[in-house]
């Protein structure tokens, strides 16, 4: 593989990586999480 | 380094150790998530479903030191398998649980158990055998980052699994992820030299560790980690509302605490391949009690939450690869795993104390500020008692068992 290719490679998968944590980051503002932040408290 | 089947490369171990931090503790961190349906389905008080979780967190620390001796004296594959088992009976159990007994033995025991054998103690003993001692702190940085996405990524998962199918079914399901252990455990049956013969004993090697003040100061370490990030997660939303943001404010807090502990976890596992591990133990400790000082001193605003709960994300869960690191490069390898359970209790106390002591201060002094010095106080405790750790590797008497 050519380094050319593989930091293309790099560069997708840190890109894909980075979409997953910010969708991730924005389902944390669902409002069903939100009502149950209160248990969360409870049981850490 | 331990030699094994071919297959088993250190990056096969490494993956497949990270998945399962990444499943065992994700679907962990979900428990509260059921406290509202459970709690309204059964007319049980809130208190009795905490109790059970309570009563995990103590049976995860606690069983951590017997599960690390178990995957030092008979291998680490089986020990993840009998947990995995454990603790997808316990979820499975737990969806059935009619009585709070049944549930203290399934949420509380069986998965607490379940707990102590696939995560932190026995996994990072594995990868901590087949990693050069040059890439180990790297190794065990992006295993402590795979338990920290699983924090991050799957109570988003467990919330929608609930509203999609019920609160029984999320269970099930969520057991079905955590049955994904055991396949994995296969790739950490590693053939490690079981312990014992002309060897060091796991009462000697006990005996050993206690009488090292390092290891002392390692333990104590951990359980102010333990304390402070279970007062925080537990009750700095509550903090913020009595401060007057909304709820919203605290989960984002709370989101963003997850996401940058996956970096921190990674950055300080790779700082501690190059860098003195007691002193970056030293440094977090020390920032943490820094940046708690600075959030309680200036002016509360969305931008001092969000920066706050980054930078304490960051130094959330650093301390893993870096304590367990350091008992690797002093004690050895041979029982690595025992020796972080013991470490890992520490923290678990800590833990039952942060989450406990913060509700408990505010309910007698109607404010958390009391909870708030403490931590910062147990931090200056924290960076001074890493700062003498003496992290070279033991050196043992000529013909004493190693």
């Amino acid at each position: 593989m050519s380094p050319r290719l593989r930091w293309f490679l790099a560069g997708v998968g840190a890109a894909l990586a980075a979409l997953l944590l910010a969708l991730i980051f924005m389902a944390y503002q669902m409002p069903e999480l939100l009502l149950d932040w209160a248990n969360i408290r409870y049981c850490g | 380094m331990n030699k094994s089947s071919s297959w088993r490369t250190p990056l096969v171990i490494l993956v497949a150790g990270s998945i399962i931090l990444t499943l065992a503790m994700g679907v962990r961190h979900t428990g509260g998530l059921f406290l509202q349906p459970m709690t309204a389905d059964h007319g049980w008080s809130r208190e009795t479903f905490s109790f059970a979780i309570a009563l995990q967190n103590l049976v995860w620390g606690l069983g951590s030191p017997f599960a690390g001796a178990l995957a030092d004296r008979h291998g680490a594959g089986r020990t993840i398998l009998g947990a995995a088992v454990l603790y997808v009976a316990g979820l499975v159990l737990m969806s059935q649980a009619a009585s709070p007994l049944a549930f203290d033995l399934s949420a509380g025991v069986l998965i607490g158990l379940g707990l102590s054998g696939t995560t932190f103690a026995v996994i990072m003993g594995v990868i901590g055998r087949h990693t050069t001692p040059a890439k180990r702190s790297l190794a065990l940085g992006i295993a402590s980052a795979g338990g920290s996405f699983g924090q991050f990524a799957v109570l988003p998962v467990g919330q929608m699994l609930i509203s999609a199918y019920g609160w029984q079914s999320a269970l099930i399901l969520l057991g079905c992820g955590v049955g994904l252990i055991a396949p994995l455990a296969y790739a950490m049956a590693d053939g490690h030299q079981p312990a014992g013969g002309a060897g060091q004993s796991v009462r000697q090697a006990l005996h050993e560790a206690g009488s090292e003040r390092s290891f002392h100061y390692l333990f104590w370490g951990y359980f102010v980690c333990g304390f402070q990030t279970a007062f925080i997660m537990l009750h700095l939303p509550s903090f913020l509302v009595d401060a007057g943001f909304t709820a919203n404010a605290g989960m984002t807090a709370v989101a963003l605490i997850g996401l940058f502990n996956i970096f921190g976890s990674f950055f300080f596992g790779w700082g501690g391949g190059r860098y003195s591990k007691k002193n970056l133990l030293s440094l977090i400790y020390g920032l943490r009690a820094i940046a708690i000082a600075i959030f309680l001193i200036v002016p509360l605003s969305t931008a001092v939450v969000w920066v706050f709960a980054a930078v304490m994300g960051l130094l959330w869960l650093g301390t893993v690869p870096l304590t367990n690191g350091l008992i690797a490069q002093i004690f050895g390898l041979r029982y690595m795993s025992m020796l972080t359970g013991v470490v890992f209790l520490g923290h678990q106390l800590g833990a039952f104390l942060g989450a406990w002591l913060g509700g408990r201060i505010f309910d007698e002094t109607g404010s958390y500020l009391v909870a708030w010095l403490i931590a910062i106080g147990l931090s200056v405790v924290a960076a001074l008692c890493s700062w003498p750790i003496n992290e070279k590797p033991l050196v043992r008497p000529a013909g004493a068992p190693a």
